[in-house]
C-alpha cells in the first residue's frame, strides 16, 4: 500500500506540473490553450536536438525552457491578439479553435521534419529506498522537480510583487486596472511561464519515459482533465487534483489491471466535474 | 461562467447566421436532392479504383458524423466532443451483436443504434441537469471519448484491441462490392439532411434557435431548454450511431483509429467549422471539401496537417461563421448594393429584429 501510495504521488506530481501551465493561463486569460502540449513537444524536440548537437544536458534543458517560453510569447503577440478582444465564453471557444490550429501546425511540421526525435533524460543510479519501498532515480528527481517548481510558483504569487499583481487580474481584471496593473502585460509574463512549465513537463516526463513528436494531444488531453478537476485556473487545486487523481490511477491499477484503471482515472475525473463544477478548490462564481 | 453570450461586438461562434428556415417546402426537397444528384454522379469517375471508392465512402461516412454534430452542437450549442467515440459504439456494437451473438446485419445495425442513441441521451442529460457550459460539456464528452478508447484497446478479445477487428458477417453481400456502399452511405446523408431540414421547419427547430440565441431569453419565452437540448443530442446521437455501424460493415475492419478522437472528432469540428455551424448544408461543403483537400494533398504527407492548421487558423480569424454563411452574407450585400429592395428590405426587418432582441449591431 505504501508503494501504491508513493507511486501514486509521483504519478500525481507528474499530473499536477502538467496542469500548471494550462490552469494558470486559463484563470488569467480565458484562454484554453490546445496547443499546450505541443509546446512541451517542442521543448522536448529542442532539449534532444541541443543534445545531439553536443550541447552538455543542462545548457541544453535551459535552452529547451527557453525555446517553450518563446511559444508562449509568439503566440501571445500573434494569435491571441484577436483572442483577447472577445470576452468569456466566445474567447475560450476562439482560443480553444485557434490553439488547435497551432498544434496542427506543430505536430505537422514536427512529425515532418523529425519524425523519430525522441527525449529520455537517464538518471544513472540504482533505485532509492523511501519508507522501505525502492524508488527509480528518475521519478524522484522529477518529483523533486516538480515540487520546487511549485514551491517556486507559491513564493511568486504569495510574495513577490509582481506575482500579487497577477493574482489581482485573476480575481478582479478591472480592479487591477484601476490600481494601474496592465492586464495584458500580466498575461503576456504567464504565458511565457506557461512555456517554461510546459518544458518542465517534458524534462520531467522524459525522466520516466521518452517525449516523442507524437506526445503532444495526450499531454494536452490529460493537462485538460486534471485542470478542470482541480478547478479552472487555480494552481494549488491542480497540484491536489494531479495528486489524488495519480493516487486512484495507481492503486486502480494494482487492484484491478490497466485499463480499467485509466477509466477509474477518467470516471473519477468525471464525477468530481460533476459534483463540483467550479473544480476541487475551486470558488463558485 | 454564464452561458450567456456577452460579446455583442462580434459575430458569435456557434451560429449566428440563419440561413432562412421558412422556405417552401418543395425548395427544401429540390434543394436536397440537387445535392443527391450531384453526390450520387461521383462513382461515374471514381468508380474504377477501389481505394478511391473507399475515400469516397469515409467521406460519406463523415457527412453523416458532421451532419449529426451539427445538430448536437450547431443547433443547441452542446460542444459533444465524443463523435467518434457514439459513432464507435455503433461500429463496435453492431460487428460485435453480427459477429459473436448472430444478430443479423439489420437488426445489430438496429440495436447498436440504440445503444448510441441512449448514451449520447445519457450524456446530455447529465450535462444538462448539471447544466454545464460550453466547455464543461466539452471535457465530460471528451472523457467519455477516452474512456470508450480505452474500453476497446482493453477489451482485445472482443474488439481485436490496436490492430482492430475484422467483420465476418456481411462478407458475401453488396456491403462489400466496389460501388453499392456508396450508394448506401449516400442514401444516409440524404436522408439526415431531410431529416435536419424537416426538423428546422418545426416547432423543434424554432425552439434550437431560440435556446441557442439567448438560453435564458428562451427559457423565459417558456421553451424547455433541457428537454430541446435531450432532444438533439437523442437525434444527433442516433445519426452517428447508424452513420458508424452502417460505415463498419460496408468497411469489413475497424480499429480504434476508425473512431478516435484526433481522427475523427477533430476533423469533424474542422469540417463543420469551415461549412458553416448551425447550417443545413454546411456540413456536405465542409466534409466534401476536406476529403477532396486530403486525397489531393495526400504526397505531402505530413505537411498537409501543417497546411490544415494554417487553413483553421485562418478560417476562424476571417470567417468565425463559416463558408457558406460568410458567402451568403456577401451575396445579399452585392445585391443589396444592386439595388434590390426586396432583399434589403428583409435584411432591415432581419436587423430590426436582432436589435429588438438585443443583439446591437453596428450600423453599415
Amino acid at each position: 500500500m505504501t508503494a501504491n501510495i508513493l507511486d501514486g504521488i509521483v504519478l500525481g506530481l507528474q499530473f499536477g506540473l502538467l496542469a500548471a501551465g494550462l490552469t494558470l493561463v486559463y484563470g488569467l486569460g480565458g484562454v484554453l490553450n490546445l496547443a499546450y502540449g505541443q509546446m512541451a513537444v517542442v521543448a522536448a524536440i529542442v532539449i534532444s536536438l541541443a543534445m545531439d548537437a553536443g550541447l552538455p544536458v543542462f545548457p541544453a534543458v535551459a535552452v529547451g525552457l527557453l525555446a517553450g517560453g518563446m511559444f508562449g510569447l509568439l503566440l501571445d503577440l500573434t494569435l491571441l491578439r484577436p483572442v483577447y478582444r472577445r470576452r468569456d465564453e466566445a474567447r475560450v471557444l476562439l482560443s480553444l479553435l485557434l490553439t488547435l490550429g497551432v498544434s496542427f501546425i506543430v505536430d505537422g511540421f514536427l512529425v515532418w521534419r523529425y519524425p523519430l526525435e525522441a527525449l529520455s533524460l537517464h538518471i544513472r543510479g540504482g533505485a532509492i529506498e523511501i519508507l522501505g519501498v525502492p524508488m527509480r532515480r528518475g521519478s524522484l528527481v522529477a518529483s523533486a522537480i516538480t515540487l520546487i517548481t511549485f514551491a517556486g510558483l507559491y513564493v511568486f504569487f504569495q510574495r513577490t510583487t509582481l506575482g500579487r499583481a497577477v493574482r489581482s487580474v485573476i480575481e478582479d481584471e478591472e480592479g487591477a486596472r484601476l490600481v494601474g496593473i496592465y492586464p495584458n502585460r500580466m498575461l503576456r509574463l504567464i504565458l511565457i511561464l506557461s512555456g517554461v512549465l510546459a518544458g518542465l513537463v517534458a524534462v520531467t516526463r522524459a525522466m520516466i519515459t521518452p517525449v516523442d513528436v507524437h506526445s503532444g494531444l495526450s499531454i494536452t488531453v490529460f493537462a485538460l482533465i486534471v485542470t478542470v478537476v482541480g478547478g479552472l485556473g487555480n494552481v494549488a487545486g491542480a497540484l491536489l487534483a494531479g495528486i489524488i487523481l495519480g493516487i486512484v490511477n495507481v492503486i486502480a491499477a494494482d487492484l484491478i489491471g490497466s485499463y480499467i484503471s485509466l477509466i477509474i482515472l477518467l470516471g473519477a475525473a468525471a464525477v468530481t466535474i460533476l459534483i463540483r463544477p467550479a473544480g476541487l478548490l475551486g470558488v463558485k462564481e | 461562467m454564464s452561458n450567456r453570450p456577452t460579446d455583442m461586438s462580434g459575430t458569435s461562434l456557434i451560429g449566428g447566421a440563419e440561413v432562412r428556415s421558412s422556405r417552401p417546402l418543395p425548395v427544401l426537397l429540390i434543394r436536397i436532392a440537387a445535392v443527391g444528384a450531384a453526390l450520387a454522379l461521383a462513382p461515374l469517375w471514381l468508380g474504377d479504383s477501389r481505394v478511391l471508392m473507399g475515400v469516397a465512402v469515409l467521406g460519406l461516412a463523415f457527412v453523416c458524423y458532421t451532419i449529426g454534430f451539427n445538430l448536437i452542437f450547431g443547433s443547441t450549442g452542446q460542444l459533444f466532443l465524443c463523435v467518434g467515440a457514439l459513432a464507435g459504439v455503433g461500429g463496435y456494437g453492431a460487428a460485435i451483436l453480427a459477429d459473436r451473438v448472430g444478430l443479423s446485419i439489420v437488426a445489430s445495425i438496429l440495436l447498436a443504434t440504440l445503444a448510441a442513441t441512449f448514451t449520447g441521451g445519457l450524456l446530455s442529460f447529465v450535462a444538462v441537469r448539471r447544466s454545464l457550459g460550453v466547455i464543461f460539456t466539452g471535457i465530460v464528452t471528451l472523457i467519455f471519448s477516452l474512456s470508450f478508447e480505452a474500453l476497446v484497446l482493453g477489451l482485445s478479445d472482443l474488439t481485436g484491441g490496436d490492430t482492430g477487428r475484422l467483420i465476418d458477417s456481411g462478407t458475401d453481400t453488396f456491403l462489400r462490392d466496389r460501388i453499392p456502399p456508396y450508394y448506401v452511405m449516400l442514401a444516409l446523408v440524404l436522408v439526415f439532411l431531410l431529416i435536419h431540414g424537416l426538423l428546422r421547419r418545426s416547432h423543434i427547430g424554432w425552439a434550437f434557435r431560440a435556446l441557442r440565441d439567448d438560453e435564458v431569453a428562451a427559457e423565459l419565452a417558456g421553451v424547455d431548454v433541457a428537454r430541446y437540448r435531450v432532444y438533439a443530442a437523442l437525434i444527433g446521437a442516433a445519426m452517428l450511431g447508424l452513420a458508424g455501424s452502417t460505415y463498419a460493415f460496408t468497411e469489413g475492419r475497424i480499429s480504434p483509429t476508425t473512431f478516435g478522437f484526433g481522427e475523427v472528432d477533430v476533423v469533424v469540428l474542422v469540417m463543420l467549422a469551415f461549412g458553416g455551424i448551425g447550417t443545413l448544408f454546411g456540413p456536405i461543403l465542409g466534409a466534401v471539401v476536406f476529403t477532396v483537400l486530403d486525397e489531393v494533398l495526400i504526397e505531402f504527407g505530413q505537411l498537409r496537417v501543417v497546411a490544415y492548421g494554417i487553413l483553421i487558423i485562418a478560417l476562424f480569424l476571417w470567417m468565425p461563421r463559416g463558408l457558406i454563411p460568410t458567402t451568403a452574407s456577401l451575396w445579399r450585400r452585392v445585391r443589396g448594393l444592386e439595388g434590390s429592395s426586396a432583399a434589403k428590405s428583409t435584411d432591415s426587418a432581419a436587423r430590426n429584429l436582432k436589435a429588438v432582441s438585443g443583439e446591437s449591431q453596428s450600423p453599415e
